[in-house]
């Protein structure tokens, strides 16, 4: 049914953990003599000094804290941008203890998020410098035969509520699916670009939305997540033929993994009944636990998937290349959140589509 | 109290107090307020030493919001032990209850969750012991500091406690999830959805949905008179719903997922959860006919005659028990829904159909939610809900036909599947559906083959093989094979290679793909040398493929042993077949 053509090949998520420089003299995370939890063993593994023996952790790629953020766009992004520019769908998360360097990776300094010239600039603006760098190449390639077109939308998602970073008086809006075009935000605003500059202008008009919103709104940004959302289409004049693709990366900054608590990670603490709104809420979550681990029989569930897995459903175990960074912090009163992370992201590798051919399971010879 | 008032402040500080624990008959006095002062020293129910004790309580609560967990502990255990002899008493049973259930959760979340189980056990053995042997409704540890003119009436009161006995069973049924005891926690989450039935105390969403979400683990126990009471207290509970005024609904509604919501917003998110509430009654539809099959089918997958009218025997006699077995059943009480429920739940039977006139039943009702589920989850913007309901569709459909005896018309009920679901199919983009898009080729195949097998049937009883047939079963076949075909492709990279290692979720299926096309190639029709020898080379090369996939691949055997079996024994026969076909070829002239 579509001109592009599905694929299977690389579907897996791939992880690349980086570990951010201590920082002296924050109270935090100046350890003193204690030293650091943990240490960059090689280019994809890392010793965790636990008690009583030492864990080892392997990853996809795993950069020290000398690594420079072009090496981290070049790992990381390259090739995903450049599956984006073929068809597919791509998506690059930061993921971590607020702290641990998540926006300076995904942004560069905060001090200085405006200015994307900065040679400490992260991995989104290299992303569009490379994206239009590659769009130009295409261009040039094939003439006129060959258009593309450019639109971005930035997105916040807090409290299970999306709100559009573009339009500040935006609120509630819903997800839904396109036959086409696979899941998006109704009615959620996209800006044209032509350039990096301009995607650049956009992103950091959201960024300011983003942080006008926390000090008005209460929002908190450690406990929001921030999509920022860039759909190519090209078109391509073949005889008297339009072959159009359209393709989206996301460059997804995560709320702080330490606020990410579900009742699970809690382990066994009992959710309480709230006073208000006669609410028990927590009684759904244990009857699906129930049905979990009942026979393999495929119900249905009521309880919607939270927005932001919603969203990027085809990022996590679908038709797409996806990138996870962790972002950990060596400092030894860290253990705890950097145990915690190094683990969602061997998780995170283990990441596969439930959605499995159900109907073969239970074949019958005939 | 003023901050001077040290009478007051001692009471907090000084602590433990060599306090005088009231004797019972102080307890039990039948008005609190006979004479002294409103809320002053010794003026609240049961007098100083029940005060103390409330407050042990609500230092302790304030300890354990703060995270002082240790501090918490002690004051809600020295709380206990201070009431510890007047558990039953009516002025404190209420703080003792709400006492235990703190420290349940508090040991809960140190961990400690035998702990925290005796705690809550033993709040609802005394709720049910002062119910038994005291029953009227006891004060609410807030009146231990009102005034008088402040206290509750005894309804709210009544209500306080069924409240606080309500959350001592949700705990509970939390506890017994911890633990693993999933029958015990099963049943502690539905006697809190019945409680909060009973006392008309409940979000009515949220309790609509988890009475539907309880519904589906009844299912999987094949409990479905459980199941459909559930079911038939969600439809209820909703149609309720619908007679109050959105704005009131909007209030009700704050639960998890509804924050802030404007009133169009409020119309989808309702239209969503009835929708919801409908797919769990196909599931229960389409499960009751799935397990009836199991129940009734042979060796060979068909209706067995026998086990047909054993079940009907068993069905004759529970009939007969039938008052006693629903006065077992755990019922949703409340005696104003009790009628709206029953009558929900005699719209379809919880018995497994025996014949295809009660398997239509239940198809037909089943169809009804199919029907009602897609007005909100419409293709073009509920994407993969829609799909799902469609193939929840075509499931019942394929359940049904098992119980049809007459071959037409149960290859037509196939040919429906294969419409619908094709219908959804070719509108997919496999981009961003990709493993929505393998899952229908993978039915539609499974269809035609379905079909293919009956039209073989119904021709082996016919006298002669005419063309007709011929080249229905040879279209049926090449249908299902390039749906298979479509799948497998489904899989290549972006090179357009298959791969040499098949992924995990994909390996059985691949492989029964092949098996099939295995066999579908080889039942191909004709008369023609030459096509003989193509369709006997090509069930050769499908059944090849997954004996020398798993020579390569150990861990694949387990995935497909029966049908690896099948494969070996048939690549030796057709591969002898291949030569004798080549044979004859080359000795025609």
């Amino acid at each position: 049914p579509s001109p592009q053509p599905p694929s299977a090949e690389g579907d897996s998520i791939k992880v690349y953990v980086r570990v951010r420089p201590p920082v002296k003299g924050t109270a935090l995370f100046n350890d003193g003599d204690q030293g650091q939890c943990l240490s960059v063993i090689s280019s994809n593994a890392v010793r965790l000094n636990s008690k009583p023996e030492p864990k080892i952790f392997t990853y996809d790629h795993v950069a020290d804290i000398h690594t420079t953020q072009e090496s981290v766009f070049s790992v990381v992004a390259k090739g995903i941008i450049e599956s984006c520019m073929n068809g597919y769908n791509g998506t690059i998360f930061a993921y971590g203890q607020t702290g641990s360097g998540k926006t300076f990776t995904m942004l560069g300094p905060s001090d200085d998020s405006d200015n994307f010239t900065h040679n400490l600039r992260g991995v989104i603006p290299r992303s569009f410098e490379y994206l239009f760098y590659l769009i130009s190449r295409e261009k040039e390639k094939a003439g006129d035969g060959k258009d593309f077109l450019c639109k971005c939308s930035f997105i916040e998602i807090y409290n299970e509520q999306i709100y559009d970073l573009l339009d500040p008086a935006s609120s509630g809006l819903f997800l839904r699916e396109n036959i086409k075009t696979g899941v998006f935000v109704e009615g959620v605003i996209e800006r044209v670009v032509t350039s990096a500059a301009e995607a650049y202008q956009v992103l950091s008009m959201g960024w300011r939305n983003r942080s006008v919103a926390s000090t008005s709104m209460n929002r908190e940004s450690s406990r929001s997540h921030a999509v920022f959302t860039v759909t190519i289409e090209s078109k391509e004049k073949i005889s008297n033929l339009f072959n159009i693709r359209t393709s989206q990366l996301n460059l997804v900054d995560l709320a702080g993994s330490e606020r990410q608590r579900d009742t699970r990670a809690e382990g066994v603490r009992l959710k309480e009944a709230s006073s208000i709104n006669r609410s028990l809420s927590c009684l759904g979550n244990v009857i699906m636990g129930l049905i979990d681990v009942a026979s393999g029989k495929n119900r249905h569930i009521c309880y919607r998937d939270s927005k932001l897995t919603f969203l990027l459903r085809d990022s996590l175990g679908g038709n797409a290349k996806t990138y996870i960074i962790a972002n950990v912090h060596p400092g030894s009163r860290c253990f705890g959140e950097t145990l915690s992370t190094l683990q969602f992201a061997r998780r995170a590798k283990l990441i596969k589509n439930k959605a499995t051919v159900n109907e073969a399971t239970q074949g019958s010879l005939g | 109290a003023e901050l001077s008032d040290h009478g007051g402040l001692d009471l907090l500080f000084c602590h433990p107090l060599p306090v005088v624990v009231p004797t019972a008959t102080q307890a039990e006095q039948p008005h609190p307020h006979a004479g002294g002062g409103a809320g002053g020293p010794g003026g609240g129910p049961g007098g100083q030493g029940q005060q103390l004790a409330v407050l042990e309580y609500l230092l302790g609560l304030n300890h354990v919001e703060t995270e002082e967990l240790s501090a918490g502990e002690e004051h809600l255990s020295q709380c206990v032990s201070l009431l510890q002899e007047h558990r039953l008493s009516r002025q404190t049973v209420s703080v003792y209850t709400e006492a235990e259930n703190q420290l349940g959760i508090l040991w809960a979340g140190l961990g400690e969750i035998e702990k925290a189980q005796k705690y809550l056990e033993d709040a609802e053995a005394l709720y049910n012991q002062y119910m038994r042997e005291i029953g009227t409704a006891p004060y609410d540890p807030q009146e231990h500091f009102m005034a008088e003119e402040e206290m509750l009436s005894e309804q709210e009161r009544h209500k306080r406690f069924e409240k606080v006995a309500t959350q001592t069973l949700y705990y509970l049924a939390q506890v017994y999830k911890h633990l693993d005891m999933d029958e015990k926690a099963a049943r502690y989450c539905h006697t809190t959805l019945q409680r909060q039935l009973e006392t008309r105390d409940y979000n009515p969403v949220e309790w609509t949905i988890n009475a539907a979400t309880l519904s589906q683990y009844y299912i999987s126990k094949e409990l479905y008179m459980e199941a459909r009471l559930c079911l038939a207290g969600a439809t209820v509970i909703f149609e309720e719903l619908g007679d109050v005024s959105l704005e009131s609904a909007a209030e009700e509604l704050a639960g998890e997922d509804a924050v802030h919501l404007h009133e169009q917003n409020l119309h989808d998110w309702l239209g969503q959860k009835k929708s919801d509430i409908s797919r769990c009654w196909i599931k229960y539809c389409l499960f009751l006919l799935q397990d009836s099959r199991k129940l009734l089918e042979d060796d060979i997958a068909e209706l067995d005659p026998e086990r047909q009218d054993e079940l009907r025997a068993q069905q004759a006699r529970e009939e007969e028990e039938k008052e006693r077995g629903r006065k077992k059943a755990v019922q949703f009480g409340s005696s104003e829904t009790f009628d709206s429920i029953l009558s929900a739940e005699e719209k379809v039977t919880c018995l497994y159909p025996v014949d295809f006139q009660s398997a239509r039943q239940v198809f037909l009702f089943g169809q009804s939610h199919v029907l009602e589920s897609k007005k909100f989850f419409q293709l073009d913007g509920h994407t993969r809900d829609h799909v799902e309901v469609v193939q929840d569709h075509s499931a019942l459909f394929k359940a049904l036909a098992f119980f049809e005896e007459d071959h037409e018309r149960r290859c037509k009920m196939h040919k429906r599947r294969v419409d619908m679901l094709e219908a959804v199919h070719k509108e997919l983009n496999p981009q961003y559906y990709l493993l929505v898009c393998r899952q229908l080729q993978f039915e539609i195949a499974d269809a035609y083959y379905q079909m293919m097998m009956l039209k073989v049937t119904i021709a082996n009883g016919l006298e002669d093989l005419d063309q007709r047939n011929i080249k229905k079963i040879n279209h049926l076949a090449h249908a299902a094979i390039s749906s298979y075909q479509l799948f497998l492709d489904s899989l290549r990279d972006a090179d357009k290679q298959f791969p040499s290692e098949l992924e995990s979720d994909v390996l059985r299926p691949a492989l029964f793909a092949k098996f099939r096309m295995g066999y579908l190639h080889n039942k191909i029709i004709t008369a023609e040398p030459r096509g003989q020898l193509e369709n006997t080379q090509n069930s050769l090369d499908c059944y090849s493929f997954v004996v020398d996939y798993c020579q390569s691949h150990e861990e694949a055997i387990a995935a497909v042993e029966m049908e690896l079996e099948l494969c070996t024994e048939m690549t030796g026969l057709l591969a002898a077949r291949v030569k004798q076909l080549r044979a004859k070829l080359l000795a025609e002239p």
